[in-house]
C-alpha cells in the first residue's frame, strides 16, 4: 500500500526535489509552498507523514509542526533545513519531530527514517485501538467473555490470559497452591482475584507475611473467620522465601494442618507466594526440602510485566483511575499515545510495584488531563533512582547478589564455603542472599 | 545415594508438577504421593527407591502406566523399550554410576559410536533429561520404559556390573 506524504517548502526548487525523491520511492505526494494552505489541506486529508522546511517567511517549521500536532498528533513530522543550531534540533526533537535533516540531504537516511516513522505510527495506532477497546468496552464485557472476574492483570496479552485461566482452573485446589513470581509481583491482588472466583461469602482469605506470621496469629484469624461464618479458610503466605526458619517450618505444619494447627476444625488451604525460582531458592537454602516439594504440588508462575506488553498501558490507566478515586478528583487523566508506548517498552524489573510507583509519581505532579511522555519518563527515572551514582550503585549491588547466589548454588548452598570463597564471613553471605 | 538427593527431590517435584499440569493426576493425589515420597527421602534405607512414580503406580494406584507411556509417545514421539529384552552391561569408555541410575530410574543401555541409547521412566522430568544429557555430552537417543522393566533392569545391571568387576579383579 502506498503511503501519502505532505511536503511543505516555500523554496519551489527544493520542494520539487523533495517531491521527486518521495514519488520515486512510491509515496503519494502533495507538495505545497504556503504553510496556511498546507494547514488547511492537512486538516482535511489523511497523511502518513509530513515533511516541512524549517525556515519559511510567514511561519517557521516549528510553528507549523505545533499547529498540526494539535490537529492530528499521531502523524509523524520530518524537518529539513539548510542550517540549524544543536539546541534548536534538540528542542525540535523534544517537541515531537521524528527526524531533522540538514541540506545537502542524505536521501537514503531520510527515506529510511520515513519508513521507520510510518511503521511506528501505525503500530502506535494499533496499540491505541486495542487500548481504547480495553478501556471503553469495560470490565463487564471482559468478564462475560472470559467467564470469570480477574483484576490483577487486564488480560490483553497471551501470557496473562493463560495465567488467569490456569488460576481459575486451579481455584478449587484442595490443600496447597504456589504462586511464583519475580520481585514486585502483585501477589495480594492475585490472591484477591482467586477469592473473587467464588461468589460464596463463606470463603475466607487471610494474609500473612514474615511480620505477621506466627501460630497464635493464624489461630486467632481462623477463629475470627469462623465468627464471620467462614466455611473454608485460605491462608496466603506472602514472601515465603523471606520468612525465618521457624516461620518456614510453621508454614509446612500449617499447610498439613498438623501440630499446633491440629485443632483447626474447618477446611484450610494454603497459598505460598514466593519471589524467585523455586529451584534457585532451594539451592540457596532459602526453602527447605519439605517446602520445596510442598510448593511444587500445584505451582503457577506469575508472568512478569515485560511478558505482558499489551497489559502494561491498560494496567497503568487502571492505576490512574484508582488514584483519581482515592483522591476524589473529578477528571480522569489519560496517557497520551507516546507515553503508553513508552510504558509498554520498559523492562519493569520490579514489575507491578515499579509501575505502581511510577504512575503514582506521575499523578503527584498534577499532570492535568493528558499524561505526557515527559511526565512518565521523569517519574520513571525518579522511581528508578534519582542520581546516576545511585543507579550505578544499584547495578553493582545487583551484580554482587547475582555472584553470591551463583556461588551459593555451585557450592550446594553451603554458606561457610561461599564465605570462604569470597573471603568474608557467613553473616555477610546470609545478608546478601536475603 | 545421598549425593543424588537433590536430583531425586528435583526430578520428582518436576514429574509431579508435570503430571498435574497435564491433567494426568490431581493435586490431591500428588499431595498424598509426596507425603510418602518425603518419608522415603528421609530414610537412608528407602532413599534408593524414593519415587513418586512408584508410589503413584503401585502404592496409591492413582496413575495408569499405560496411559502415561501413551502420553510420552504421543507428546514427544520417543520410542519405548522393554529392558528385559536388552543385554545390559557396562558401555565402552563410559563409567556407569549405578546409584545415579537408581536415583533417576534411568539406564544407558547401548552406545553406537558416540551416541547413547538411554531408557528412563522419568522422561517427563526435565532435571533427569538435562542431567543425563549433560553427563553424556548431549548425544542421547531416549526411550521410555515401564517401571517394572526399569526395576528389573536395574537389579540385573547391578548383578552384571558386580560380575564384570569380579572378573576384572580376577584378571588382575
Amino acid at each position: 500500500m502506498a503511503y501519502s506524504v505532505l511536503i511543505l517548502d516555500d523554496d519551489v526548487d527544493f520542494n520539487s526535489l523533495l517531491t521527486d525523491i518521495f514519488e520515486q520511492a512510491d509515496y503519494i505526494v502533495t507538495s505545497l509552498t504556503d504553510p496556511t494552505e498546507a494547514l488547511e489541506v492537512f486538516r482535511n486529508t489523511d497523511y502518513d507523514l509530513v515533511v516541512t522546511d524549517h525556515k519559511m517567511p510567514d511561519m517557521s517549521g516549528a510553528e507549523f509542526m505545533e499547529l498540526i500536532k494539535h490537529i492530528k498528533p499521531e502523524v509523524p513530522v520530518i524537518m529539513v533545513s539548510g542550517f540549524m543550531e544543536n539546541d534548536t534540533i534538540r528542542s525540535l526533537i523534544s517537541g515531537g519531530v521524528g527526524g531533522v535533516f540538514l541540506k545537502p540531504l542524505n536521501i537514503f537516511s531520510m527515506l529510511d527514517r520515513t519508513v521507520e516513522l510510518i511503521d511506528e505510527a501505525k503500530r502506535l495506532k494499533q496499540n491505541t485501538q486495542s487500548y481504547d477497546v480495553a478501556l471503553n468496552e469495560g470490565a463487564a464485557v471482559e468478564v462475560e467473555a472470559r467467564g470469570f472476574p480477574f483484576g490483577s492483570f487486564p488480560c490483553k496479552s497471551q501470557s496473562s490470559i493463560d495465567f488467569a485461566e490456569r488460576l481459575y482452573n486451579l481455584r478449587n485446589f484442595k490443600s496447597t497452591l504456589s504462586l511464583i513470581g519475580e520481585p514486585g509481583t502483585q501477589f495480594r491482588l492475585i490472591c484477591e482475584d482467586i477469592r473473587n472466583f467464588y461468589e460464596n461469602e463463606k470463603e475466607h482469605f487471610i494474609y500473612l507475611s514474615s511480620g505477621s506470621f506466627d501460630a497464635e496469629q493464624v489461630l486467632s484469624m481462623v477463629e475470627k473467620a469462623k465468627l464471620f461464618k467462614a466455611e473454608r479458610v485460605t491462608c496466603v503466605l506472602l514472601g515465603v522465601e523471606s520468612m525465618t526458619g521457624a516461620q518456614k517450618r510453621l508454614a509446612t505444619v500449617l499447610s498439613k494442618c498438623v501440630g499446633v494447627f491440629e485443632s483447626i476444625d474447618i477446611p484450610l488451604r494454603t497459598i505460598f507466594c514466593a519471589n524467585g525460582d523455586l529451584d534457585a531458592l532451594y539451592d540457596e537454602g532459602r526453602i527447605d526440602e519439605d517446602l520445596y516439594i510442598l510448593m511444587g504440588t500445584a505451582e503457577v508462575c506469575v508472568p512478569a510485566l515485560r511478558d505482558c506488553v499489551l497489559d502494561i498501558a491498560v494496567l497503568a490507566q487502571q492505576m490512574v483511575v484508582d488514584i483519581i478515586r482515592e483522591k476524589g478528583m473529578s477528571t480522569v487523566s489519560r496517557f497520551e499515545a507516546s507515553a503508553r508506548d513508552f510504558l509498554s517498552k520498559q523492562p519493569w524489573d520490579n514489575n507491578y510495584e515499579q509501575l505502581r510507583l511510577t504512575v503514582r509519581q506521575v499523578m503527584e505532579s498534577n499532570p492535568g488531563e493528558v499524561l505526557m511522555l515527559s511526565a512518565v519518563t521523569s517519574a520513571l527515572q525518579s522511581a528508578m533512582l534519582a542520581s546516576p551514582r545511585a543507579r550505578f550503585e544499584a547495578r553493582l549491588s545487583r551484580a554482587r547478589v547475582d555472584y553470591v547466589r551463583a556461588t551459593s548454588i555451585l557450592l550446594g548452598g553451603d554458606k561457610a564455603k561461599v564465605a570462604a570463597f569470597f573471603g568474608t564471613d557467613t553473616t555477610v553471605v546470609g545478608a546478601t542472599l536475603k | 545415594m545421598q549425593q543424588h538427593k537433590a536430583l531425586i527431590l528435583r526430578s520428582n517435584r518436576f514429574l509431579g508438577s508435570y503430571l498435574v499440569n497435564k491433567g494426568l493426576l490431581s493435586s490431591a493425589d500428588l499431595d498424598s504421593a509426596n507425603e510418602k515420597f518425603m518419608q522415603a527421602i528421609r530414610s537412608p534405607e528407602l532413599l534408593k527407591n524414593a519415587s513418586i512414580l512408584t508410589t503413584l503406580l503401585y502404592d496409591l494406584k492413582m496413575l495408569d502406566e499405560a496411559r502415561l507411556l501413551d502420553h510420552i509417545v504421543e507428546e514427544y514421539g520417543i520410542g519405548l523399550i522393554d529392558l528385559n529384552q536388552v543385554q545390559l552391561g557396562s558401555l565402552p569408555s563410559t563409567e556407569l554410576d549405578l546409584s545415579l541410575c537408581w536415583a533417576s530410574s534411568t539406564i544407558p543401555f547401548d552406545k553406537v559410536e558416540e551416541t547413547y541409547m538411554v531408557a528412563t521412566c522419568y522422561y517427563l522430568s526435565e532435571p533427569v533429561v538435562r542431567h543425563w544429557e549433560g553427563l553424556l555430552n548431549g548425544k542421547v537417543v531416549w526411550y521410555g520404559t515401564s517401571m517394572a522393566s526399569m526395576s528389573r533392569g536395574l537389579e540385573r545391571l547391578e548383578d552384571v556390573l558386580a560380575a564384570e568387576k569380579a572378573v576384572a579383579e580376577g584378571d588382575l
